[in-house]
């Protein structure tokens, strides 16, 4: 399943960089994430209940590597992620454009695999899902920063 | 004999207690302290197993044990290969069987891994979420082709390639056939994969009974006695101390006669271990992982034929995906070989198939068993060859048939059982005629031109098909007249809804003159009979049955015999007739049946030296070869070129299974046949993604065709008798899926000619269908 | 299949419920007819710590015809609003697309509010109620509120109910005159979700000039999707086949971002939606001219 969008924050891009980089942060903007440490320079380890609406399923421990950083301008990652349900694996790149000086364009694209159960009976609302994933966790990005920026 | 039997349509001994909710499932088994298991299943369609960390699960309250392979020790060993590849010259095969547990690598998703016993299956399911697996993930095979390229992952690295198995069979001289023909049309034609879908999941129940040293397993499986035999060989007990008992089950189509799965290889032994009952029922989820599954074949075929449609010979090259392990040898793809000669002179024939393996669930036979494949690419050729000539479908197809002259039929190839290909009886051509009359297919083009006119668009479509069916090696079967003057029958053969009952019952009844009702027959249970191999290859009815009929005669002998010296007559002046016998002419001379049996037992004074107690007799049946089965289906389809949704309006089926037993349990199959080979035709498709995934694996997705979906089959019965058995019957399992795809897609093309379409591959979703009409469209 | 362990509870009224709702938030999941969140429990892709299981409120069960129109309870079982004389007269087009909604197994068992509240993307009732403009009354211990379709769904599975709110009652306005309506889908097999699925409410004037038209489709969005460009098409219009063709071009062009799947790809879903709405709008605008139609398929 590819992911592939952008998303326009009233942030000047090294904001935004400094951002997507701080663990307290992403726990924040993850969906259902409920925990996101740094176990090493660029690596994560997380706990994400991944909620569609009212429905609440497993918990996932995840792991998420970044690779290739040119700061502030881009990076790919690499997220594995294990639940009761099965599991992802995925590949994905952020490209960071600043539009002006007080405005930051992202483009993102990922390459997530599913595996397990949860690939055998979710498929009629994986795309959906996938969607409104991105959606709220960009929506959440945006909110911490703007909440930065009124600091 | 005084009252026929055979031939009617008796309504079924087993359907009180089954409709009233009193026929023992395996699921119903409840024994005092029985723990459930539940098994941790591969997420991953091929990967490393680096290590499994149960401790978690362990702890879990209501978890009585966990295992892995490294837990099974010497148990842990391959399974046996069910069908060795048959003796064809130059053949490879690449022998590669599944495990219990998945050890250090796991080759498709579902493979289990670990096993969870607790007070309950929840407690189970529960503690499959505490265990831990650390994957190593590998590249997956997902697509045959792709199976074979020289930088595929290989699965089974003792070979060193993922082809499983090389087959060329053929006679004639295709090459010169070629050269000879007006037209050769050439096609690749793709028939993806199916799941059974039995109505029941599989179940294994198993108690150990240290006392009496016996084992006893409830088991869904089709195989009863072999399932029996190779659990007293694994456990190291005597085939005596191991009882298998398959009560009713609710469907198998196939997948529950593979052996071992692992799951009936582990639960007896989880049994013995923990000396307490142990139950396993498969989950509907599970049952898309864990049974087999099947179809999955490429095929790139050929056919030449002359100016008149007269065929000069047909080569195939095809690729069978036989998934993670090739347990069951050759069976699937042999069956897609044979049958794709169907009912037609092929005066040259060059088949060639590779079998390979991919990461996906292991195919073995379900109904159908490979034929449909086969019929599909030849029906498919024919009407090809047929448009390409400006030649009526059905036209092409009388052209083609063998005439009844022609039998006793040699293909000169092997077929699955082992023997050269051989159809012993056969009359096509009526059937075709009746199918073409019921359907109307003169008047149709009319009616098709109307309704063109009013904006709708209808097609019809007519095949045909053979199956090889009733194949050995044998069966077996007891027939007792019990004191009560009731008649036991038992074979060893397991039932899954075929009817056994009362089809056996009908066979018994009319040479003992009983009423049927009166026959209990006793199947699937090993302690009754001991001997035997199965139900599966459409042979229940043909080779126990006609076990039956040979045990039934050996007690009329018996009966006979006993009769003349009780009653003091000569036995030519004995009459047997509604359960009494009698001597000619003095009606009063007369004992019931129970009397006789009484007397056959006697408590005191012996019975004459030589003789042997009781009206009971035991006998075999085990035909050389097979009988052939024949039939045509026609269908009306009615398609609506905007949405791409197909609603099929008529189906017609002709068809020849010998002499019919109980014509209502025939139609009944028929009927469910169809429906599973519309299900295959039109909504069924089981969808891996390039990993291996498998991503409809449920209810939701993987669309059944319900009674909404399926219409009444219209059907008319030929009765040409099979020479090679006492009644002349042939067995009718699985006609009612085998054509139905190659139906479908002529009388889709038929509905559409405007749009030149050619439908080579089955199933065909509409959405799969629009896609084929856009591109149609556009040309 | 068996559902992860979960707290059960089965409260008597509705002010029972909210209670516990409130208590437990969105750890507590409301069970109505049980036909989606059963198996979601079974699969454990639901794994609600607590259930509330509003079987035995039975005050949530009713349809009573009122001044601003039909009020059905949100226990009401489809089967009863699907055989309901009430709702055949006073709200048509619910009559009309309750038998496309699963088997009537499953409508015996489903209740009206469950499945609005479910927001399935190819649920049949979130469409209807929304090109009706129905209401959704709200209950928490905090009070009572009254929201629009409109505002209820939200996306993906997605309502306003808070997390102390249960839905308790749905209210469809009555047809006014000249209203026209008309609702079909099309599915794999009989009973199965849509693949595309349409519920058009439209309104002729007394020049008999499109004066109102709310064409909700399911199965092609994270919800319910209102074709609003289409609606725009018609409106001020006569509804004439060049109408109807430009609007059915606007609803599968410009009104939908439809998703691929392992059933339809987003090119077959917008030709379903073409075709839908060309096959629909006719019959909802004679039904407003008072031709009165038969459905265009409906179960026995």
């Amino acid at each position: 399943m590819t992911i592939d969008g952008e998303y326009t924050f009233r942030a000047p891009r090294e904001t935004v960089w400094e951002l997507l980089q701080d663990p307290d942060v992403l726990v924040k903007a993850l969906p259902g994430a409920k925990k996101l440490e740094r176990i090493g320079e660029d690596r994560f380890d997380g706990i994400m209940r991944v909620g569609v609406g009212p429905v609440t399923a497993a918990e996932w421990s995840v792991n998420v590597q970044l690779k290739d950083l040119v700061p502030p301008e881009s990076y790919a990652m690499q997220m594995e992620g294990k639940s009761p349900l099965g599991f992802t694996r995925g590949t994905g790149t952020v490209t960071l454009v600043a539009e002006d000086e007080a405005t930051t364009r992202m483009h993102y694209h990922g390459d997530v695999q599913l595996g397990g159960k949860i690939a055998g009976v979710g498929q009629r609302l994986l795309d959906q899902v996938a969607k409104l994933l991105a959606r709220q966790g960009l929506e959440a990005l945006n909110r911490e920063v703007e909440a930065r920026l009124a600091r | 004999m005084n009252r026929s039997y055979v031939g009617q349509s008796v309504p079924r001994n087993e359907d009180r207690r089954l409709l009233t909710g009193q026929a023992l499932f395996v699921d119903d088994v409840q024994l005092e302290g029985m723990l459930h298991v539940a098994f941790l299943r591969s997420d991953h369609a091929h990967a490393l197993i680096r290590g499994v960390d149960v401790s978690a699960a362990l702890a879990r309250p209501g978890v009585a044990a966990v295992y892995t392979a490294e837990d099974l020790g010497d148990y842990w060993r391959p399974g046996p290969l069910l069908v060795p590849p048959p003796p064809v010259e130059g053949l490879t095969f690449n022998e590669a069987t599944q495990v219990p547990l998945a050890k250090e690598k796991v080759f498709h998703v579902g493979e289990p891994i670990a096993l969870v016993v607790a007070e309950s299956r929840y407690v189970a399911e529960d503690a499959l979420a505490d265990i831990l697996v650390d994957f190593e993930p590998l590249g997956a095979v997902v697509d045959p082709e792709a199976a074979l390229a020289p930088d595929a992952p290989i699965l089974h690295t003792q070979f060193g390639t993922n082809l499983a198995a090389h087959v060329v069979q053929g006679h004639g001289d295709y090459e010169q056939a070629k050269a000879e023909a007006d037209l050769v049309i050439s096609r690749r034609f793709l028939y993806d994969r199916g799941a059974a879908c039995a109505l029941e999941n599989r179940a294994v129940a198993a108690r150990w009974d240290p006392k009496a040293e016996e084992l006893t397993v409830w088991d869904t499986t089709q195989a009863p006695i072999p399932i029996r035999n190779g659990l007293a060989r694994m456990l190291g007990l005597l085939e005596s101390q191991v009882h298998v008992v398959a009560p009713f089950v609710g469907g198998g189509f196939g997948p529950k006669i593979m052996m071992f799965y692992p799951e009936e290889v582990l639960i007896p032994w989880v049994a013995m271990k923990l000396g307490q009952p142990v139950k396993w029922t498969e989950d509907r989820q599970e049952n898309f992982y864990a049974t087999t599954q099947e179809r999955g074949q490429v095929h790139d075929a050929e056919i030449a034929v002359t100016q008149d449609g007269r065929i000069l010979g047909v080569r195939d090259f095809f690729l069978h995906d036989t998934g993670a392990y090739d347990s069951y040898g050759l069976t699937v793809p042999i069956n897609s070989q044979c049958t794709l000669l169907g009912p037609y002179s092929v005066p040259s024939y060059h088949s060639e198939f590779k079998a390979v393996f991919t990461n996906k669930i292991t195919v073995t036979p379900v109904r159908g068993a490979g034929r449909q494949h086969g019929v599909f690419v030849m029906e498919r050729l024919l009407d090809l060859a047929a448009r390409a000539l400006g030649m009526d479908p059905a036209e092409i197809r009388r052209r083609n048939y063998l005439g009844n002259e022609a039998f006793p039929y040699n293909h000169q190839i092997i077929f699955q059982d082992f023997s050269p290909l051989f159809y012993d009886s056969g009359d096509y051509l009526p059937a075709l005629e009746t199918a073409l009359e019921t359907i109307g297919y003169d008047s149709f083009r009319e009616e098709q031109r109307r309704m063109r006119e009013a904006g709708r668009h209808i097609g019809v479509g007519v095949v045909s098909y053979i199956e090889g069916t009733g194949i050995g090696p044998y069966e077996g079967a007891r027939v007792t007249i019990d004191p009560s003057g009731r008649v036991r029958v038992a074979t060893g053969l397991g039932t899954q809804g075929q009817g056994h009952y009362t089809a056996f019952a009908q066979v018994v009844a009319e040479v003992l003159d009983v009423d049927v009702e009166q026959v209990h027959v006793t199947t699937g249970d090993t302690r009754e009979f001991g001997w035997g191999t199965g139900t599966f290859a459409s042979r229940g009815a043909v080779v126990a049955g006609s076990a039956c009929h040979a045990a039934a005669q050996a007690v009329r002998e018996k009966i006979l015999a006993m009769a003349g010296r009780v009653l003091e007559a000569v036995e030519e002046q004995i009459e047997l007739s509604d359960g009494h016998v009698r001597v000619r002419g003095a009606p009063e001379r007369s004992l019931s049946l129970g009397e006789l049996a009484r007397m056959a037992n006697p408590l005191r004074g012996a019975v004459k030296p030589g003789t042997e107690p009781g009206l009971e007799a035991t006998a075999y049946f085990g035909p050389d070869r097979g009988s052939t089965a024949s039939g045509v289906h026609a269908m009306i389809v009615e398609v609506d070129p905007e949405t791409a949704m197909v609603e099929i309006k008529r189906y017609v089926v002709v068809h020849d299974c010998g002499r019919l037993i109980n014509p209502m349990i025939v139609e009944g199959q028929v009927q469910g046949g169809v429906a599973q080979g519309i299900g295959n035709a039109f909504y069924e498709k089981l969808i891996f993604d390039d990993s291996g995934q498998l991503l409809n694996a449920s209810f939701m997705d993987y669309l059944l065709p319900t009674a909404l979906d399926v219409p009444r089959v219209e059907m008319a019965h030929r009765e040409t008798p099979a020479p090679m058995n006492p009644l002349g019957l042939k067995g009718v399992g699985e006609a009612g899926c085998i054509p139905t795809g190659a139906a479908f897609a002529q009388a889709v093309e038929d509905a559409l000619p405007e749009y030149g379409l050619e439908i080579l591959e089955i199933p065909l979703s509409p959405n799969r269908l629009f896609s084929l009409l856009e591109d149609a469209h556009d040309h | 299949m068996k559902p992860a362990p979960f707290e059960y509870h089965r409260p008597g009224t509705t002010d029972e419920a909210v209670t516990l709702l409130a208590e437990h938030g969105w750890e507590a999941k409301l069970l109505a007819g049980g036909q989606s969140l059963i198996p979601a429990m079974n699969f454990r892709l639901a794994q609600p710590g607590v259930l509330i299981d509003l079987n035995n409120v039975e005050e949530l069960a009713y349809i009573r015809d009122g001044d601003v129109g039909l009020h059905i309870g949100a226990m009401t079982r489809q089967r009863s609003a699907e055989r309901s004389e009430l709702v055949a007269a006073r709200a048509p087009l619910v009559h009309e697309a309750l038998p496309f909604v699963a088997h009537p197994q499953i409508r015996s068992r489903g209740t009206i509010g469950g499945s609005i509240a479910h927001a399935d993307p190819a649920s049949e009732l979130p469409a209807v109620t929304l090109a009706l403009e129905a209401r959704f009354r709200l209950r928490s211990p905090r009070g009572a509120r009254s929201v629009s379709a409109d505002e209820f769904f939200t996306g993906l599975f997605g309502t306003a109910l808070e997390s102390d709110e249960l839905l308790a009652e749905i209210e469809i306005p009555p047809p006014a005159d000249g209203a026209g309506w008309g609702f079909a889908e099309i599915s794999r097999r009989h009973g199965d979700y849509g693949l595309a699925g349409l519920a058009a409410a439209v309104q002729l004037d007394g020049d008999g000039k499109c004066s109102k038209a709310r064409l909700a489709l399911l199965s092609v969005g994270d919800g319910p999707v209102l074709a609003t460009s289409a609606a725009e098409t018609l409106l001020g219009a006569e509804p004439s086949e060049e109408a109807i063709r430009a609007a059915a071009n606007a609803a599968a062009h410009r009104d939908i971002d439809p998703p691929s799947d392992i059933h339809a790809s987003a090119a077959y879903r917008r030709r379903l939606v073409e075709v839908l709405t060309r096959r629909v709008l006719p019959r909802a605008f004679d039904r407003a001219r008072g031709v009165d139609l038969k459905p265009i398929t409906h179960e026995a």
